[in-house]
């Protein structure tokens, strides 16, 4: 994307038109987490080791997974709601399956289907019917979290395998896998989004659905993909989930569902679609960890860290549009 | 105005502009896309601030900085878009930044029948008194819309109004209601700044015609003294040559047939045919079809109810725009903003878009092959753009025309349908359109060109079919002049015979 500077007169480069840069978004995302980084690392001495990096790595990796898949949906003009309901059911479903008698692995895939579906389920309802996306997947978010309490009643279910909880905390060469994991998934999107055709349709169905489908672009095709991603996500977030902790909880993710949507935006993606990128979702999936990591070290409450993260979030979407406007749009 | 200078970094947009109107004149503000029409008005009604210059109201000199203390200096702006309240009632719109207030039990509520009856002095004031001030605007039509903005400029004892494209919108006869409107207000002593870009409205309502080229001023016309050639080359800076190219003959075997096709409520009973290598035209006045029969063909309108067609002998059944595609027909919708441009795409994006599949594979985009794509067009059609990176939101609206257009320009596509080519789009880049469109019949494409602007269709199309209420009430077999096309429109609804009449 530099390309753009060079068929311009040097003159016009002014402060306006470097705010316009693509890029300048995820810029000034990364300096935030850069000095928050810095800041961090002059308050607590035990913040900047390999190890506290890792379990921040770790703790962000199954929102991280869900906020990746929600980023392109949300472009495209989509939003998924029951992603963090669905990694709930996703859990259950492994554990009481495994409580069956049936393979750990077999649960996995059964649940992993069972995602797909619900997110195939979404996008049916949002698309054919073209029902708003927010209520259709409000709808779903209660009908799946529902069901994951009435299948357990509401307790949470033991889910001991050494391979399968090897997943959520193993480690292949000191890197936690569920971190490899969220990072695998986040460069095929990157790639899909920035390099396939797949991603130029995306971009171009929530910039301006009526536009992309006058032309030929599939449309409601390329929206219903990404529900089924973004169902998936869910349920390998919630896979990841219960190996991590041993335990599949109904609603053990359900309270992370506001802290996906919150990296989304904080990411810089539009809420009305056709403008973002999963680096700047990836970026703001770090600064939340580590906001909730530093603040731990320093032992504030929990409460205030979610007082602090609202903060940020408001502070961040505001900088963007005072950036959005520097650049003249 | 006088002496008005701004810059957008270091474009100069304006320099040393003047501007005047005296009062109850009405003044046509005429230049093509980009001579700084728009800036020169927003800087009067407070949009903008002047980098220089100086703004006197009844000779008296006034600091304008801001839309308030625009209002404030009795300037009213109607922007293109209709910005009324459509959930709101008439009256509420006009007084809805000066709502009359009473005491009701002590506490302040907004007085109703006060409202209602000011509104009604106003609307009658411009002639509209059957106009309930107390209906929803929901329910009023487009020129009533424009009428309820007018009257809230002039509740607020607006002594200049400037309009901006009033009349986009609307039919002729919606616009002549709407002019006899003006005459009353220039009448009242208001004056008014109109901007436009049909150049016989303009010479219909005003009485003295300003022209910008450059962001200078380039001429000051009296309707009554000048035509339209002298505007015309003030607006383009030298010779003006002919808006629309030489016809052509159209002697190519058959591209597309249509018989009876049909969709309920909007189109009864279409038939006709034209040839490769011909511009093949459509008019109507707005509601009469015209604006549904290109996107039926398309397939944008699903099935259809009835009727068949061939392509190029083949036959072909309108479903969806991909199999339209498939067939080889493309298709540029009339309102480019909703439905033509991806705003945040690029120019090289929103141009491959709809045959990505030849650009590179699916897991790659070829994007040098497509900059290369964007360049050739940018060059062949004379496209103003920094380069193909630059989004596409930024050009204007006839340069974002020739991208919606040349989009469509593959291997492999056959037939071209056009909805109000030119709308929105400023006389220089319309003389190129045209020119393009000449060009590709020339080379076989056949070209379905749909309009509500009669001019448009008397100037381009070899053959032309008139439609009202979705009937073909007229056919013309050979290039006809606008009144001829115009009187199909208006009489011969109920038989055809006699618009065979009216042609001998």
């Amino acid at each position: 994307m530099t390309t753009q500077s060079l068929d311009r007169p040097a003159e016009r480069r002014h402060f306006g038109e470097l705010m316009g840069k693509p890029w300048a978004g995820v810029a000034m995302l990364l300096v935030f987490y850069i000095v928050l980084l810095a800041a961090f690392s002059i308050l607590s001495p035990w913040f900047l080791s390999f190890n506290n990096m890792m379990s921040i790595g770790t703790n962000m990796a199954f929102i991280g997974l869900m906020a990746a898949a929600g980023t392109p949906l949300i472009i495209a003009g989509g939003l998924d709601l029951s992603v963090a309901a669905i990694a709930g059911l996703a859990g259950v479903i492994v554990a009481l399956l495994n409580a069956a008698g049936v393979p750990i692995w077999g649960g996995v895939v059964v649940a992993l289907f069972i995602g797909a579906g619900i997110g195939l389920l979404n996008g049916a309802l949002a698309t054919g019917l073209k029902m708003n996306p927010l209520i259709v997947t409000l709808g779903m978010m209660s009908i799946v979290s529902g069901l994951a309490l009435v299948l357990t009643g509401g307790l949470s279910r033991p889910l001991f395998d050494p391979s399968f909880n090897w997943l959520g905390s193993g480690r292949f060469l000191e890197v936690p896998v569920p971190l490899i994991l969220m990072l695998i998934v986040f460069a095929i999107l990157w790639w899909l989004m920035r390099f396939s055709r797949f991603g130029r349709h995306l971009y171009a169905s929530g910039g301006n659905a009526e536009a992309s489908r006058l032309i030929g672009v599939p449309v409601a095709r390329t929206q219903i993909i990404l529900y089924v991603i973004s169902g998936l996500s869910g349920a390998v977030a919630g896979i990841l989930l219960s190996a991590t902790l041993g335990a599949a909880a109904p609603t053990a993710a359900s309270d992370h569902l506001l802290t996906v949507i919150a990296a989304i935006i904080l990411g810089g993606t539009s809420l009305f679609g056709g403008r973002g990128s999963v680096w700047g979702t990836l970026l703001a999936v770090l600064i939340l960890g580590t906001l909730n990591n530093g603040l731990t070290l320093m032992d504030v409450s929990s409460f205030w860290q979610d007082v602090t993260r609202g903060v940020v979030l408001l502070l961040a979407v505001a900088l963007d549009i005072v950036r959005t406007r520097a650049a003249g749009e | 105005m006088r002496g008005v200078w701004k810059s957008f970094g270091s474009v100069a947009v304006l320099r040393d502009v003047a501007l005047t109107a005296a009062t109850g004149e009405i003044v046509g503000l005429l230049g093509s896309n980009g001579a700084g029409k728009s800036t020169l008005v927003k800087i009067l009604s407070g949009a903008y601030s002047a980098d220089k210059g100086e703004i006197a109201i009844d000779g008296e000199a006034v600091r304008i900085d801001g839309p308030r203390s625009a209002i404030a200096h009795g300037v009213g702006l109607l922007p293109q878009e209709l910005s009324v309240h459509n959930d709101l009632t008439v009256a509420e719109n006009i007084f809805l930044g000066d709502l009359p207030m009473r005491r009701l039990l002590g506490l302040p509520a907004v007085d109703r029948a006060e409202m209602a009856r000011r509104a009604g002095t106003v609307l009658k004031q411009l002639g509209f008194d059957h106009i309930d001030p107390g209906r929803l605007v929901l329910s009023l039509s487009v020129p009533e819309k424009r009428v309820v903005e007018i009257a809230r400029a002039v509740a607020g004892d607006a002594r200049i109004l400037i309009m901006d494209e009033p009349t986009a919108a609307l039919t002729d006869q919606e616009a002549k209601s709407l002019f006899q409107v003006l005459r009353r207000l220039s009448d009242q002593g208001v004056s008014v700044i109109y901007i436009s870009h049909y150049l016989d409205e303009v010479f219909e309502i005003c009485d003295r015609i300003e022209v910008l080229r450059d962001g200078v001023n380039a001429g000051s016309f009296a309707t009554e003294t000048s035509d339209h050639d002298a505007v015309l080359s003030a607006m383009l800076g030298g010779a003006v040559e002919q808006l629309y190219p030489e016809h052509g003959a159209a002697t190519g075997e058959t591209l597309l047939a249509v018989e009876g096709l049909s969709v309920d409520g909007l189109l009864t009973d279409v038939g006709f045919s034209m040839a490769k290598g011909e511009i093949f035209g459509v008019f109507g006045l707005v509601g009469s079809g015209v604006e549904s029969l290109g996107r039926a063909i398309y397939g944008a309108l699903g099935p259809l109810d009835g009727g068949s067609l061939t392509i190029a002998g083949r036959p072909y059944r309108p479903r969806n725009p991909r199999a339209a595609k498939a067939a080889g027909i493309a298709f540029v919708a009339a309102e480019r903003k909703q439905e033509g441009i991806v705003a945040d795409l690029t120019l090289r994006e929103n141009l491959s878009l709809p045959f990505l599949d030849r650009f590179g594979s699916a897991l790659r985009v070829d994007v040098g092959a497509e900059k290369a794509h964007a360049r050739h067009w940018i060059e062949a059609l004379g496209i103003r753009a920094r380069g193909p990176e630059q989004r596409i939101r930024f050009l204007s609206g006839g340069n974002q025309q020739k991208v919606c257009i040349a989009r469509w320009l593959v291997e492999g596509m056959a037939l071209l349908i056009l909805e109000e080519p030119t709308r929105g789009v400023d006389v220089g880049a319309r003389k190129e359109i045209y020119r393009e469109l000449r060009t590709l019949a020339d080379q076989g494409l056949g070209i379905l060109v749909l309009s509500s602007d009669v001019e448009e269709i008397a100037g381009i199309a070899d053959r032309a079919i008139v439609l009202d209420r979705g009937q073909v009430v007229g056919r013309s077999e050979t290039p006809e002049e606008p009144e001829t096309l115009m009187a199909m429109a208006f009489h011969e609804a109920a038989s055809p015979d006699a618009a065979q009449e009216a042609r001998a």
